[in-house]
């Protein structure tokens, strides 16, 4: 008796939940391909973003440090005194 | 005729204590470096091996930085025992140093990138951002902070890669009582945490205590017992795991020297001593001592420049 019970109300669920999926479905597979988008455009933008940062930090350094008042020469950058 | 010396009769013969102005709070000291008396005093930096860094200012605001070590380094293993790898590394760094935007950047010739940027966007709005980079993919890590100082109080915001996020205040609740408190929340581990802080601070000594969600309870007391010579100790508990760790240390602020000292429960004995040989020459030598574990480490290492 008890499992007749259950599963009655297993197969209740399930068909609820399958009318929702089916009425909803249009609506979300939209909001899920832009979410989708969005999250791979913005991993793409990140990646792109740290190998910038990775190569391009320090000599960004070095170009606002040789350009600060007053105005270092080449010489002094190199040399290892 | 008259006699010379008058003396005030309006001014009382005992010092009174100053009313306390509850609305003219100073600023306290930021939430991260709420134990930075006891840190500096306990936990000096101790390395094995041989150290050398020459710093070469080339301008009041810019400088390059040459580093070499030469050492064994510790992994991290599963069995109680250290394992040590002997490691050689060249380190180049530049830094920009300005009052509103401060820049500094090491590479190091395995290819690692270590950036801090500071950037002052307003007068009470700071912008931190610090980064480790590497070329294997899914190693760095990132993290962004804005702080926003108020007249007695501050508060911080903080944004890290993996979707970590956090948040500090902490408020001067009078002139030597500051308390604050965070909260975070890490995405990828599933993990948050809440936490207080208390820091008291006079001229002669300073207390601070931290409990966190995440099991640790840290008190430290810091005592100047005189200009030269300071005294630190420090308690940390973690009540998920059980762990204790009790230390105390000295810190002396010689003329030529900085000697820094700690021993701890762990049965751990660490010295640290930064000589002045000349102007801009520094000679460094540090051990730590591990009875428990029989790790003992002695390192030496000179710094030419500022």
């Amino acid at each position: 008796m008890a499992s007749k019970g259950v599963s009655l109300k297993v197969k209740g669920k399930g068909s609820a939940s399958k009318n929702k999926g089916s009425s909803s479905s249009s609506s979300s597979s939209d909001e899920n391909s832009m979410c989708k988008a969005l999250k791979d455009w913005s991993n793409w933008g990140l990646k792109k973003a740290k190998v910038i940062a990775h190569y391009g930090f320090i000599p960004l350094v070095i170009i606002i440090g040789m350009n600060s008042e007053p105005k270092p020469s080449l010489s002094q950058l190199l040399s290892p005194v | 005729m008259a006699a010379p010396t008058s003396f005030n009769t309006t001014k009382p013969t005992v010092e009174t204590k100053e009313k306390v102005d509850y609305f003219n709070l100073p600023c306290p000291i930021p939430y991260e470096e709420m134990h930075r008396e006891a840190l500096m005093s306990l936990k000096p930096e101790v390395f094995e091996g041989m150290r050398f860094d020459f710093t070469k200012g080339i301008n009041q605001k810019f400088a390059l930085s040459h580093s070499v070590f030469m050492g064994p380094t510790e992994i991290p293993s599963q069995s109680s025992e250290t394992i040590k790898i002997p490691t050689a590394h060249y380190e180049f760094g530049a830094n920009y140093l300005d009052p509103k935007l401060m820049l500094l950047g090491r590479v190091l010739t395995d290819g690692r990138v270590n950036a801090r940027v500071k950037c002052d966007l307003s007068d009470n709005l700071i912008l931190k951002a610090n980064a480790q980079l590497t070329s294997e993919p899914h190693m760095s890590h990132c993290m962004v902070n804005f702080d926003y100082k108020g007249k007695d109080y501050r508060s911080q915001f903080q944004l890290g890669n993996g979707a970590l996020f956090g948040a500090n205040y902490i408020q001067s609740v009078t002139p030597n009582l500051s308390l604050g408190g965070e909260v975070f929340w890490a995405g990828q581990h599933r993990k948050s945490g809440v936490g207080y802080a208390a820091r008291y601070s006079t001229d002669k000594m300073v207390a601070t205590g931290q409990v966190a969600s995440t099991g640790i309870v840290a008190l430290s007391y810091v005592q100047k017992v005189s200009e030269k010579v300071s005294l630190a100790s420090d308690f940390m508990y973690n009540y998920m795991s059980r762990d204790v760790t009790a230390s105390f240390g000295y810190d002396y602020i010689l003329r030529q020297c900085r000697l820094r000292g700690k021993i701890d429960s762990n049965g751990c004995v660490t010295s640290f001593l930064e000589e002045r040989l000349n102007m801009g020459l520094n000679f460094i030598l540090s051990a730590e001592i591990d009875h428990r574990k029989k790790d003992y480490k002695f390192g030496f290492g000179l710094t030419v420049g500022e």
